[in-house]
């Protein structure tokens, strides 16, 4: 197949009304699971729908919720959590913003430095035993303020009675810094999504002690985000790029090559690393970098016929609920409108049926939820 | 005027080197008593330089550098008294351009300063080249990939499948090359 439909693109058969803006600028991070934008654009999924994207990388989650709640980005790739927190203001000035879908489920994970591995160190029954023995605090970075990492990260330790808060340090750093803070000593180890744990063991800086189904099988973790103020102008375009997003998940569950894909991600203008350390992983094959090697049960998705892309109201409700355990988000703060407020499960629907996906009856379902 | 931003990891001579910089003819837009929300200060106060002052370089400010490096590099001058080669290697994989220990005379700060941003632009250009460079070797491939794709499943001729590039480019707004290369990617994803 040659792909000619990007040579001369088909008119939209775009089932929605004409969009309010054709070129869209969408942020996204160097990381595995940006995988549903890139596709959506090297498919010409865009041009399907009537849009032109442009993938606008980013340097950090800070810098990518600042290019959005400016305008600089009219879409992005987003923690899960990262739209509550601009709404109500947590990390900076409060910009209402909308989580449009589901981009991915599992696919994150814990690396600990080569330091710890030559104490002993293994996983995370035998990091708490060091740090019984040793009694020093190690200190640990995840990516974003009450984003999914610092939840996966301190619920990974809780599962190994080693208290978030009174055993280890923990520190906000941008993915792509996360390697050489592990090589300079900074940290000894942190809480990311790939490839940057396989770049760890590449640059034979750390292991992998655990993956995130490890908390949560089958965890969301990646949103698209729009906001609020842009959604209300431009709801046909946001229809068109659910459109086209969701059928970029379609496409990638689907793809029988993971390889080619990872050479994709590798570009300079996506991830820009090696495709070696984005492959493996991202076929489920994993090895921690000290020799044991496994197919993970609960791997990377971006759609499995649909159950990926819904914004549940109810994952919303368990990550607010889960903030409101860490007395992070605020008492006033009504954490069912807020989840109703956020999630646009109604526009999903709308779109996910107009392309033949099946949308589930209710934003709240009873599966999920942490071990 | 150079702008500095000053990071004390270490509470020893302090004003000494605030007043030098000042006496060398910077502007120092900050002083930061902890490395930590170094990214955050660096977004605000946009400096051309950063300083460290450290005994020993801290963790706090190797993981600080680190997240500067990674999100908006910047040259980054650390005077320290810490003569471990491997702390002096630690500190510059976490992005420091000049690594200077012990006693640095007040007038000589203004050499070492201009040095270490000429220095730290020069690899930024370097890099900028390297990635036009690679960005047009790319595109030169790219779109000799395309047109050979068109000229065995269309069986156009080179020309016709460069002016076929050409044209959907210019329809679609786009770059020959992108087009050429968005069309390689979907068919090899697809096939």
């Amino acid at each position: 197949m040659t792909a000619d439909f990007l040579l001369v693109p088909r008119p939209a058969v775009s089932p929605f009304a004409p969009s309010e803006a054709t070129r869209l600028t969408v942020g996204f991070l160097p990381l595995t699971d940006c995988a549903p934008l890139v596709a959506a654009v090297v498919l010409g999924l865009d041009r399907r729908f009537g849009l032109t994207l442009e993938l606008k990388r980013q340097p950090s989650w800070s810098a990518l919720a600042e290019g959005l709640a400016s305008g600089a980005l009219d879409a992005a790739q987003a923690l899960y959590t990262l739209p509550f927190d601009m709404t109500l203001g947590l990390s900076g000035p409060a910009v209402p913003t909308s989580i449009l879908m589901g981009l991915n489920r599992n696919g994150q994970g814990v690396t600990l430095s080569s330091r710890l591995a030559e104490a002993g160190v293994s996983d995370g029954a035998s990091l708490a035993a060091h740090l019984r023995r040793a009694r020093t605090r190690p200190r640990f970075a995840d990516t974003y303020p009450g984003g999914t990492h610092a939840l996966w990260l301190r619920r990974w330790l809780m599962q190994h009675d080693i208290s978030p808060t009174r055993d280890v340090e923990i520190l906000t750093l941008p993915p792509p810094a996360m390697v050489d803070a592990l090589k300079a000593g900074a940290i000894d180890g942190f809480c990311a999504g790939e490839p940057w744990h396989a770049v760890a063991i590449a640059q034979g800086a750390g292991f992998t002690a655990a993956t995130s189904p490890a908390v949560w099988p089958d965890h969301p973790e990646k949103v698209l985000a729009v906001r609020e103020d842009w959604l209300d102008a431009h709801p046909n375009a946001a229809r068109a790029l659910i459109a086209t997003v969701l059928a970029a998940c379609r496409e990638l569950d689907a793809l029988p090559y993971k390889t080619r894909l990872a050479e994709l991600l590798a570009s300079p203008d996506y991830l820009d690393l090696p495709a070696a350390a984005i492959a493996a992983r991202l076929a489920g094959d994993y090895d921690d970098g000290r020799g044991r090697r496994w197919r993970e049960p609960h791997p990377l998705l971006f759609h499995d016929g649909g159950a990926v892309n819904p914004p549940y109201w109810s994952d919303a409700r368990w990550f607010l609920d889960e903030w409101r355990r860490w007395g992070w988000l605020p008492e006033s703060v009504d954490a069912d409108a807020l989840a109703r407020r956020v999630g646009r499960f109604a526009l999903y629907a709308e779109v996910a049926d107009a392309l033949g996906i099946l949308a589930p009856a209710s934003p709240w379902r009873l599966a999920g939820g942490p071990r | 005027m150079t702008r500095v931003l000053l990071i004390h990891d270490t509470p020893i001579h302090i004003d000494r080197l605030s007043a030098a910089l000042v006496a060398a003819g910077c502007e120092v837009v900050a002083e930061l008593g902890s490395a930590l929300s170094l990214a955050a200060a660096v977004a605000r106060h946009a400096p051309d330089v950063i300083i460290v002052d450290a005994a020993s370089p801290s963790r706090d400010a190797l993981a600080g550098l680190c997240a500067v490096s990674a999100e908006s590099p910047r040259p980054i001058v650390m005077f320290t008294g810490e003569r471990d080669p491997a702390v002096m290697r630690a500190a510059v994989r976490a992005g420091v351009t000049a690594y200077i220990v012990d006693g640095l005379a007040p007038e000589r700060l203004a050499p070492v300063l201009d040095v270490a941003i000429a220095r730290f632009e020069e690899e930024q250009r370097l890099r900028a080249e390297l990635d036009a460079a690679r960005r047009q070797l790319a595109d030169r491939k790219w779109i000799d990939k395309a047109k050979g794709l068109l000229m065995a499943k269309r069986g156009l001729s080179e020309d016709a499948a460069y002016r076929l590039l050409r044209k959907s480019a210019m329809e679609q707004g786009l770059r020959v090359a992108e087009v050429a290369r968005r069309l390689v990617e979907a068919s090899q994803l697809l096939s």
